[in-house]
């Protein structure tokens, strides 16, 4: 019998950067990396889980911006040229670092991986979206739908059409690609605002997360504190963040993917190797970027040792025991204190894994195997079975919350980034006035210049942007991705009210921002 | 001229707003009692890198510029967290105008102010706050943080003119934000029930302080000052992790070499050569060339030649030592 349930979860997530009119564009190296980093070695570690008949529950938001760039052929065609050029490199480097054995295993691991990301890659006939989906099929993950681009919510009180539209086709999207309903969903940043849970209630979901005192303060107090979910008065679930298990993987001073033997991120022979040797491999103009080859581990000091990816697996296993001995004790204690089987939600950003902390998919897999055979305290389950077994839950009003920077708005609403908004509630005030003026528009060329008004709307958004600025640094690509997306939106809003719609310029645009096919710009209201 | 006071106007104008902004930083740093400080810069630093673009000169074309307005008297309140809202405003010329006219001479001399309404559970009609204080702004802001200073509540700004005699115009009225609790709620659930100590333990737990955290008397407080303590003392260098201190080298000078050994030649292009005995591709003009990474040490590289009919073979050995001081 099992006293408490650890429900894992993983945020996928990257915004739309899709961009045709250029042979090479820098910023879609973000999803080739976690293509190659994140996406593909946790699809090939469930998939070994299921081949050997162990079994567990993972939970995973797929927002629809990463699900339409997974699906996008362009993006995947460039993902093969992009792995194959890494594959060319891997080989050139086991050449060169004949003399130094401690780097050539280095090189041939990877080489190693990169072949395996291709040979997946193909074997899922380019696309991931539909292996997350079978894997979703077998019983073992349950796969959450999200914000259409991201958008974070909080900040659009003032324009509750773009809400709904976020939520609304962030299930559509769902439901096309994966041919279900979904459950739970994810609100981007964990960014809860008392009543979103309304429209959460719309469109059929059960559940959603929130951050630690989403649930500590909400009202009225919540009787087992963030150990079991609480219904909001919509009646939809809400599943407060364990602040023990976030901590032991994130903190800075004791987070597992700061130790010594872990590889580092910073070293990166895009940046260590002479230049005109690594210049093919790099941004076209010559400047040095990431390869995501890497040879050196944290070390702890300014000198840094190789890599030894034996010593590094071994931490991981070992903190993977630590975390489920963490959870065992936990879990005892709070079935003990609660009188009542506990649940402990441990949610993260799925790009830490593999990305940044290198060793997280050993990890999570050393993690879930240990949790099947060395310990009988808690099992792991999704929000929607828990919910399943345990029908009765508190009713309270979340507090307004995020897990971002200080724990609320902050992040996405600073001096850095707070001149977006007048721009971005006028839009949408306008898209709202559009939908009034147009509730059944039936000419084609109109229509098509209302839904890509709603997708350039959705698509300044995304929370990314915001983000970006926010933390101070190579802000330039988010400014302009918001400029672009309002004047893109503008021009349409205007030619659309004159009866000028440019039928050559929209097509351009509809092939440059080219997600959400079958939008409907009338869920905006 | 034109054109450059007005450029002028806005250097002010962004100037200005940065020195409150960072007057009202370091306030809010100084009250702050929240708990996951510990890992929220890890997380967000992690979402950093999965936007990472290396550090260079501006790459794209400079996008058309925004509107600077749009026509419309607009005041909106967002809620920024527990103690703090932001207000952005668009006063067009025209209501402007219409005021001046009014007010003739006194619109001169009236001040600018954000009058903000604690309006907690009631229906605001523009009288019945439960009180108001006024925020003075200069004529250039045209968005202002606000230091609200209530949890918990709900508020509601005007922005308007003060006049001499005390008088206070509306000019545009906003809408209505709470602001969150920061701390537990005091109402309890009476089906759902829960002991004070009981909560306490499971707010401290909640918290990550575990098993240490007080439950008695003065719990909330003793939690906050708790959370607070390690932050107030190592001033943020609690935060240094091994990771964080690659993110911000410090200012220091360093030097890095490396070596690496290049081997080039050239043979018949149907030839077969290899190096230290592992075959090697061949150009199709018959020349190669391969790029060693050179370790300190001797480096013994017999290059070996064998003509295609295997009749003839060729070997020349470089030997490279290298070492370092």
């Amino acid at each position: 019998m099992y006293k408490g349930y650890l429900c894992l979860v993983l945020h996928g997530h990257l915004p739309f950067v899709h961009h045709p009119e250029c042979d090479y564009f820098l910023e879609e190296n973000w999803l080739y990396e976690a293509i190659t980093e994140t996406y593909i070695p946790l699809i090939l570690m469930m998939e070994r889980l299921v081949n050997e008949a162990i079994d567990f529950r993972l939970t995973m938001s797929l927002t629809p911006t990463l699900i339409s760039m997974l699906k996008n052929p362009l993006l995947q065609e460039r993902y093969l040229r992009h792995i194959n050029k890494l594959i060319e490199l891997c080989h050139k480097e086991i050449e060169r670092t004949r003399w130094q054995p401690q780097f050539q295993r280095l090189a041939l691991m990877y080489l190693d991986r990169f072949l395996i990301c291709r040979e997946t890659f193909e074997r899922y006939k380019r696309d991931l979206v539909s292996a997350f989906k079978s894997l979703q099929e077998k019983g073992v993950l349950e796969i959450i739908a999200s914000c259409a681009t991201h958008g974070y919510i909080p900040l659009m009180e003032v324009c509750p059409a773009s809400s709904r539209a976020q939520i609304k086709v962030g299930v559509s999207v769902y439901e096309e690609t994966f041919g279900k309903k979904p459950k739970g969903f994810w609100l981007p940043e964990c960014g809860y605002h008392p009543g979103d849970d309304y429209i959460l209630k719309e469109c059929g979901i059960k559940y959603f997360f929130t951050e630690i005192h989403g649930i500590l303060h909400g009202s009225p107090r919540p009787k087992y504190g963030v150990y079991a979910p609480v219904y909001c008065k919509s009646g939809v679930a809400c599943f407060g963040r364990d602040w023990e298990s976030a901590k032991q993987v994130w903190s800075s001073i004791e987070g597992y993917p700061g130790d010594y033997w872990y590889r580092e991120f910073y070293r990166d022979i895009g940046y260590d190797l002479d230049f005109d040797y690594i210049k093919p491999y790099i941004h076209p103009d010559g400047i040095r970027i990431n390869t995501g080859i890497k040879y050196y581990r944290i070390t702890g000091s300014e000198d840094k040792q190789p890599y030894e990816p034996e010593k590094a697996l071994e931490k991981a296993a070992e903190h993977a025991g630590n975390f489920m001995f963490n959870r065992e004790r936990q879990i005892e204690y709070l079935y003990d204190f609660l009188k009542k089987k506990p649940i402990v939600v441990a949610p993260y950003d799925a790009e830490l894994f593999g990305h940044w902390w290198f060793e997280g998919v050993d990890w999570l897999n050393y993690l879930i195997r240990k949790i099947k055979f060395d310990q009988k305290i808690f099992t792991l389950t999704t929000a929607s079975e828990y919910l399943a077994e345990n029908p009765r839950n508190q009713v309270i009003t979340p507090s307004l919350s995020s897990w971002g920077w200080k724990g609320y708005n902050e992040m996405w609403l600073q001096g850095a980034n707070d001149w977006i908004y007048p721009h971005l509630h006028k839009a949408s005030e306008r898209m709202t006035e559009l939908v009034k003026l147009y509730p059944n528009e039936s000419n084609g060329l109109i229509k098509r210049a209302l839904n890509q008004a709603l997708r350039e709307l959705l698509l300044a958004q995304s929370s990314d942007w915001a983000f970006i600025m926010g933390t101070g640094t190579h802000t330039s690509y988010a400014v302009r991705r918001i400029k672009e997306h309002i004047l893109r939106f503008t021009t349409l809003y205007e030619q659309i009210k004159s009866h000028s719609i440019d039928p050559r310029w929209l097509a351009e645009i509809e092939t440059k921002d080219n997600i959400f096919p079958n939008i409907d710009y009338r869920v905006h209201q | 001229m034109k054109r450059v006071f007005k450029k002028i106007k806005e250097k002010v104008q962004t100037l200005k707003k940065k020195i409150t902004l960072r007057s009202k930083k370091s306030k809010i740093k100084k009250r702050k009692t929240e708990f996951m400080q510990e890992i929220f810069p890890t997380e967000t630093k992690v979402e950093e890198t999965k936007y990472y673009t290396p550090p260079f000169m501006e790459r794209y074309p400079k996008v058309e510029q925004l509107p600077a307005s749009y026509g419309q008297d607009r005041l909106v309140l967002q809620t920024r967290d527990p103690w703090w809202v932001h207000a952005y405003w668009e006063l067009t010329p025209a209501t402007c105008e219409k005021v001046k006219s009014e007010l003739k001479e006194i619109f001169f001399q009236a001040k600018k102010v954000l009058r903000v309404y604690d309006i907690t559970n009631i229906i605001f009609d523009g009288t019945n706050a439960h009180r108001y204080f006024d925020v003075e702004i200069n004529d250039y802001a045209n968005n202002w943080y606000i230091d609200v200073g209530g949890p918990g509540r709900s508020w509601c700004v005007d922005l308007g003119l003060k006049l001499p005699d005390n008088r206070f115009i509306t000019l545009i009225r906003s809408n209505v934000v709470h602001t969150p609790l920061d701390g537990p709620s005091w109402i309890t659930d009476e089906e759902w029930m829960v002991p004070e100590e009981v909560f306490a333990r499971l707010y401290g737990m909640g918290v990550g302080l575990g098993l240490s955290s007080p439950v008695g008397k003065g719990w909330q407080e003793e939690i906050k000052k708790k959370i607070w303590q390690p932050l107030a003392s190592g001033a943020l260098a609690s935060m240094v992790s091994p990771v964080k201190k690659e993110l911000k080298r410090e200012r220091k000078f360093w030097l890095v070499v490396n070596t690496e050994l290049i081997v080039y030649g050239a043979t018949e292009p149907d030839a077969t050569v290899y190096v230290q005995g592992k075959q090697i591709p061949l150009r199709p003009d018959g020349t190669f060339s391969l790029r060693f990474a050179l370790p300190d040490g001797k480096q013994v590289i017999p290059v070996k030649g064998v003509s295609a009919d295997k009749l003839e073979e060729r070997t020349i050995t470089p030997i490279v030592t290298k070492e370092t001081r």
